[in-house]
């Protein structure tokens, strides 16, 4: 928690419609258990789980809401202050992934973000595990969608089959730390060209990276 | 005045107020918990500012400006929203603010003990009147002092008089109060402010220093006439000595004892209503011979299992508490014919037809995805391909045909569940959960403002038994309840193991012993987890973590017992108890109080030669902490 420990705590918001798996992806990631039969989300619930990044702790504070819009007024304030936004879809529901914009759409809206800061988001394709014949989304699509709308990091992951599921995580928190390192830059250097350099050679990094198992 | 308003800026404001009287443009908002704001206009160089004074509902126990936020950005999204939710801009939004000019009101009376205000104007007529909800209007009436000329009416100490600025009264106050040298003195509304942002200990300080300032101000000075000493002695009185004396004893405590709830009853469950006890009401026609005393032995103790699935009927408004067993037989035979055409229609639709109707096949979505996780631990509902799980899909679909304008909202599936498998018939189950939802519809609303009523109800409820808890709560940013959310959207179904829930819920279904029972039940359980609740300074995070947690560890027999003695002592307690009786559906009792019309002091040939009052004619003049930190109150932040 805040105060049992001295890691930096990052708040992590899992966002995307109802069913693509969000809190079978917090479980797996925080306990490593996956349960077919569980509940849908009611409310918000959130849990707590350290991850180890060259060599530093970071105590990821992982918040997960339900998804029907019906929801959304109850929802959206706990997108404030958030560090980290994975925008989560099934890839085999095609509607899941289109409705990536409004997701992305409404916590850039509420999250509160300072103007001059990016907001990490991280595209995350759940499910996976299931069969070619089923799958709605190709890798292809989801890569073309980061691009245009400037998001650098994109991963398919399978909560079932547990693939991806950490290298997910590790991705949300290194991207923060590069949008981090860069606002510090930013404060330190203003009107420094070799940061703008710097910057560019950035977003030139793409990390999407694919399904194991594909 | 909406034009004009743009001229002011708020000076003053004290939140967790009830509008209890109101003009006919805001009727509807009475019995609505709301914030009070004065306004000072912001012309400098006047010489006289005027004041406003405004009640705003809170529409929301979240954020007020994250609400007004969401009405804007939906409207600039709207076209991508396939669902209505939150996408209907509230009609209301501009005009329900409750907005009167100072100029109008003439006077205004302080009752129960502080707890209420109302206010006149001067014909007798009420204008408006409001219910502080924690703590009382001390504050409110201090400030007004600040800024307004006013004295207090002989006839009555606790009617007070606003001077208009072209009245001799007033002429002669201001002289009076040229004289004091304090008219430009903030000391007065600083120490106001201090009440706000200062802790405890900070604000008795103040209140200390500006007696002080107020009494040296006073030494050798002559008042020029009686009103202003008599204002004067009110000032100190209820600012000042009265407070520092009266508010120690509850600093130590850090509970404000304004009033005494009657002591607490112990009560025990009963037995399950029997089959020999059912049959027993059961006349020669099948008809039910005492009905209140059938629901009150349920409340009691609950239905045995043997003779649930018949009960529920009745709880559950299928079948009329008064019919006889031959009209129950036609009944089922007509509910059964009208379940299954409305099933044909959506049975029968062509792919073609669902992919032209794209809200209905939004709805199946959600449904299919929702049935796939519900109750699949229990073994009714398990396993792949399982039958109970297409008839729970059916269910809700054809609900959705019965009421297309909700559809299917996440948690219904939680509430069908049990009834389903109780009933292990389609069509009875489907009336059953008619009913249900007829009973909690307000939960699933397109703009949860069901849900955003009972959580702010649930908030007033436990500030009235347990202030302590309840200020802990807003301290610590959880005064919007929000960690309830899952317990009131489905009846602790989530909470609960299957046998518990089902014995609950037949529990609430009787309506005994009042409306929004399970209010009380939540707040019983809050109340049993306060000193977890309050330990280690524990947050909002904190706090949601504990309450979710505690699933599957609620004793709910042992809550049901609390929770009707927290009940009885409501019922029990005095006129004090007028804000939270509505909640619960009983009947005001202090409505005299309010009927009570003012005494016109401008009557009162002599008003500005009255003798010298007793400074202590000011009764239980009390600045809790409740009221204090309500500043802060529900509408914080969550986070």
């Amino acid at each position: 928690m805040r105060s049992a420990s001295k890691n930096t705590l990052l708040k992590v918001v899992i966002l995307g419609d109802g069913g693509v798996g969000k809190s079978c992806l917090m479980n797996r990631f925080v306990s490593n258990q996956f349960d077919e039969h569980s509940f849908h989300t009611i409310g918000v619930e959130f849990l707590n789980k350290d991850i180890e990044i060259d060599g530093e702790t970071y105590t990821l504070q992982i918040w997960d809401t339900a998804g029907q819009e019906r929801f959304k007024s109850l929802r959206t304030p706990f997108y404030r202050g958030s560090d980290i936004c994975i925008l989560t879809y099934a890839i085999d529901d095609k509607t899941s992934f289109n409705n990536l914009e409004m997701w992305r759409t409404e916590f850039s809206y509420y999250a509160d973000v300072k103007e001059n800061n990016q907001i990490p988001f991280i595209v995350v394709g759940n499910k996976s595990d299931v069969i070619a014949e089923e799958r709605e989304v190709s890798q292809l699509e989801m890569e073309t969608w980061c691009n245009e709308n400037g998001i650098t990091s994109c991963i398919e992951t399978s909560a079932k089959n547990a693939s991806n599921v950490q290298e997910a995580f590790k991705m949300a928190v290194q991207h923060w730390l590069r949008l981090e390192s860069r606002a510090d830059k930013n404060e330190t250097d203003i009107n420094d060209t070799v940061d703008l350099t710097k910057k560019s050679g950035d977003n030139r990094m793409s990390c999407c990276v694919g399904s194991s198992d594909d | 005045m909406e034009d004009e308003f743009d001229d002011y800026q708020e000076c003053f404001s004290q939140e967790g107020i009830l509008l209890k009287e109101a003009p006919p443009s805001h009727e509807t908002y009475i019995d609505s918990i709301g914030i009070i704001i004065i306004h000072e206009s912001k012309k400098d160089g006047e010489d006289l500012k005027k004041f406003m004074l405004e009640w705003k509902p809170n529409d929301i126990t979240i954020d007020s400006d994250v609400q007004y936020q969401e009405w804007a950005v939906v409207n600039t999204v709207q076209k991508r929203y396939r669902t209505l939710s939150g996408t209907i801009p509230d009609p209301h939004v501009k005009f329900r603010c409750l907005k009167i000019n100072f100029d109008i009101i003439k006077s205004f009376k302080v009752q129960n003990k502080g707890r209420q205000l109302t206010f006149y104007d001067g014909s007798s007529e009420v204008l408006c009147s409001f219910l502080f909800q924690c703590g009382n209007c001390d504050v409110l009436v201090a400030a007004l002092k600040t800024h307004l000329r006013i004295g207090t009416s002989k006839r009555d100490r606790q009617l007070y008089v606003i001077y208009d600025s072209d009245s001799p009264e007033y002429q002669q106050l201001n002289k009076s109060f040229a004289a004091l040298n304090i008219k430009h003195d903030h000391s007065l509304w600083d120490f106001v402010k201090n009440i706000k942002d200062n802790s405890y200990e900070g604000s008795l300080g103040a209140f200390a220093k500006v007696t002080n300032i107020v009494f040296s101000s006073l030494d050798g000075t002559r008042y020029p006439d009686e009103i202003t000493k008599d204002d004067l002695n009110n000032s100190i009185t209820e600012l000042g000595d009265e407070i520092v004396h009266s508010m120690a004893p509850s600093l130590e405590d850090g509970v404000s004892s304004a009033f005494q709830l009657p002591p607490r009853k112990e009560f025990v469950r009963c037995n399950p209503l029997t089959e020999e006890q059912w049959d027993s009401q059961l006349n020669s026609s099948g008809q039910l011979e005492d009905v209140d005393d059938i629901k009150m032995s349920i409340f009691k103790g609950g239905v045995h299992p043997s003779i649930r699935k018949e009960v529920w009927k009745f709880l559950l408004d299928y079948y009329p508490w008064s019919s006889t067993h031959s009209e129950r037989q036609a009944l089922v035979k007509v509910k059964r014919d009208e379940y299954y055409r409305m099933k044909l229609q959506w049975k029968s639709f062509s792919k073609q037809q669902e992919n032209n109707f794209l809200d209905y096949a939004q709805r199946k979505s959600l449904v299919e995805k929702d049935v796939a996780r519900t109750d699949r631990t229990l073994e009714f509902y398990a396993g792949d391909n399982n039958i109970n799980l297409q008839t729970l899909k059916d269910i809700l679909m054809t609900y959705v045909m019965y009421n297309f304008d909700l559809g299917y909202v996440q948690g219904m599936s939680d509430l069908l569940s049990p009834i389903l498998w109780l009933m292990l018939d389609e069509c009875d189950a489907f009336w059953c959960f008619v009913g249900f939802m007829d009973k909690v519809m307000s939960n699933f609303e397109i703009d949860q403002a069901g849900m955003k009523e009972q959580l702010t109800n649930l908030h007033v409820l436990l500030n009235f038994v347990d202030p302590k808890l309840a200020n802990y709560l807003v301290e610590h940013e959880c005064g919007n309840m929000f960690f309830c959310f899952r317990w009131l959207l489905v009846w602790f179904k989530r909470e609960l193991s299957q046998e518990d829930v089902m014995r609950f819920w037949e529990v609430l279904w009787t309506g005994y012993p009042c409306q929004n029972f399970h209010l009380l039940v939540s707040v019983a359980i809050l109340e049993h987890e306060r000193n977890a609740l309050m330990e280690e300074e524990r947050g909002f995070t904190e706090i949601l973590k504990y309450i979710n947690e505690l699933s599957g560890k609620l004793d709910i027999s042992l809550m049901i017992c609390k929770a009707e003695g927290i009940f009885h002592q409501i019922n029990d307690s005095d006129y004090l108890s007028d804000s939270v009786r509505p909640i619960l559906g009983l009947p005001v009792i202090g409505t005299n109080n309010l009927d009570s019309h003012e005494q016109s002091p401008f009557e009162s040939p002599d008003i500005s030669s009255t003798g010298t009052q007793p400074c202590c004619s000011v009764e239980n003049v009390r600045i809790s902490p409740d009221e204090i930190a309500y500043e802060d109150s529900i509408g914080s932040n969550f986070l």
